[in-house]
């Protein structure tokens, strides 16, 4: 075992390879403040990749009910409680939420899934600890939460109210998933074949199906359960992160890297994707201006999914406003308080970054604001809200504009034929 | 895509969380989602559309649990500081692309 830098974790760890990061990381922040699980993303994952025969099961991307809701079913208590009972009480973080890049959450004292596997597993060759989940599990996308079926023997029909859809008194969210493409993937780590490799441009991880012959390690052992087995073709298959888009390669690009399907199709504007500069120690190098760099290290309002697994994982959330503390602190670690606080009582800069969500299907690489006046201060739910007319300018690749957002105050002009009607 | 409700029997089945939420939570969920939407740019009658549609469960049941009412004033109050601005995106002019010139082909 290698010993790496996880600096989600604040700490080294041990991880079966050497750490090799890639130039640059696919990355991504969602908003689920804003997620209504319309399934858009879903359905556009599915309808690009996961279409054939043997992919029934699949949902590369999906959105699920939390807590009740999950694919596979009860994905997340199922490897906590594992990791638990591995390190019975120990799974907690020291020090305190800083402004240290290397340990922005403090200090993660628990057993990530790969010190964890040392503990629990026999034989001595297990390098990840995991479970592999069973047929029903992974039933459908969101199993029982989204599937306001009509009646019973009735086929292709819904429930027009919606009726059928379980009734939670208490707080939900909902959650969207795809591969987090992490720093320290657990697929890549268990599989026996070396069949998963970490591309060096982009960090996107795939599964070479010509190597690949279908043990299951990768499912056993990815703690989000993001890959997926295909009975008959007998190999593994996974998110592959839309590399003809993030690459530019695709038709529709015009050779510029493009954000993939699930990120596309949101119609709730809850996603950004990006490519973030990689430090030769793992960590995010400095890069000021990326809107994805501000929103993670010096906005601190998107955390990591379970940073605690060690994976490392890209993908990054703004949490729910309303869910209750602690849970969201074993969801995304020690940083969701200052998260929350700084998401409700957003920066001008943070304010004018939110604007870039979804204005383009390009991928953002730089972003710079012209201040303008301020146009409001007031007040939203007890906390002061100051509004600027800020440009925020977005910069693909090369360095090319993009795209530029303003606001304005607008004018309502009244129709002729109402023109004295007052 | 399963037809039943789960059994109550089953020992898989998730029935309950040990962290419940009051009314002020409820409530919290209710102006997030009137807030998110209204920096959106939606419309009053889009964003109550969107608490009085059953299938969008999280908006729906915190408008089930407080009433028409109050959503509607919650809503008011979001729009009342989101609703008097609207964001304007303006796409930067594609670069020019040059011709590809290809040699003249001959169809039978």
């Amino acid at each position: 075992m290698a010993n790496v830098k996880n600096w989600q974790l604040g700490r080294d760890m041990t991880y079966p390879y050497e750490a090799r990061y890639p130039s640059r990381q696919f990355a991504f922040v969602f908003n689920i403040n804003r997620c209504i699980a319309c399934q858009s993303c879903t359905m556009a994952c599915k309808s690009t990749w996961t279409f054939s025969k043997g992919q029934e099961h699949m949902w590369w991307a999906n959105v699920e009910t939390k807590p009740y809701g999950g694919y596979p079913t009860w994905w997340d208590v199922k490897i906590l409680e594992k990791l638990e009972e591995a390190n019975p009480g120990g799974q907690v973080w020291s020090g305190k939420p800083a402004d240290n890049r290397f340990a922005p959450y403090g200090k993660f004292d628990g057993q990530t899934i790969f010190e964890a596997a040392g503990r629990a597993l026999t034989p001595d060759s297990a390098r990840v600890l995991g479970y592999l989940p069973t047929d029903e599990e992974w039933n459908a996308p969101n199993i029982y939460e989204d599937n306001p079926v009509g009646k019973k023997g009735v086929r292709n029909t819904l429930h027009e109210t919606g009726e059928s859809l379980p009734t939670h008194n208490t707080w939900f969210f909902y959650l969207a998933r795809i591969c987090n493409h992490c720093s320290y993937p657990a697929c890549l780590a268990a599989c026996p074949r070396r069949a998963i490799y970490k591309r060096p441009e982009d960090g996107i991880v795939l599964i070479d199906q010509a190597e690949c012959r279908g043990y299951r390690k990768c499912v056993e052992a990815c703690p989000y359960k993001k890959t997926m087995y295909r009975g008959n073709t007998r190999t593994s298959e996974k998110c592959i992160g839309c590399y003809p888009r993030v690459e530019g390669t695709d038709p529709e690009s015009g050779g510029e890297p493009m954000e993939t399907r699930c990120m596309a199709a949101c119609i709730g504007q809850i996603r950004m994707q990006g490519l973030v500069k990689i430090a030769e120690d793992g960590t995010w190098a400095e890069d000021r201006y990326h809107p994805l760099y501000f929103l993670v290290h010096v906005a601190k309002v998107a955390l990591p999914l379970y940073p605690q697994f060690g994976t490392q994982p890209n993908g990054y959330y703004i949490p729910p406003r309303w869910v209750p503390r602690p849970y969201l602190r074993q969801m995304f670690g020690p940083g969701v308080d200052r998260a929350i606080e700084s998401y409700t009582s957003p920066s001008r800069e943070l304010l004018a970054v939110l604007q870039l969500f979804r204005r383009s299907n390009r991928i953002i690489f730089r972003y710079d604001i012209e201040e303008g006046p301020k146009i409001y201060e007031g007040t939203l739910h007890g906390r002061k809200v100051e509004i600027y007319n800020d440009t925020i300018i977005a910069f693909g690749r090369n360095g090319r504009e993009l795209f530029r957002t303003t606001v304005e105050e607008p004018v309502h002009v009244r129709p002729a034929v109402h023109a004295n009607s007052i | 895509m399963p037809y039943d409700n789960p059994e109550s029997s089953d020992p898989n089945e998730l029935i309950g969380v040990e962290l419940p939420g009051d009314e002020s939570v409820t409530r919290e969920m209710a102006a997030a989602f009137a807030d998110e939407f209204a920096q959106l740019g939606w419309g009053r009658s889009a964003i109550l559309a969107l608490y009085r549609t059953p299938e969008y469960a999280g908006a729906h049941r915190s408008w089930q649990l407080l009433g028409d009412e109050e959503i509607s004033r919650v809503v008011d109050e979001s729009l009342k500081v989101w609703g008097r601005f609207r964001c304007i995106v303006t796409d930067a002019p594609e670069p020019p692309v040059e011709p590809r010139w290809e040699p003249l082909r001959f169809f039978r």
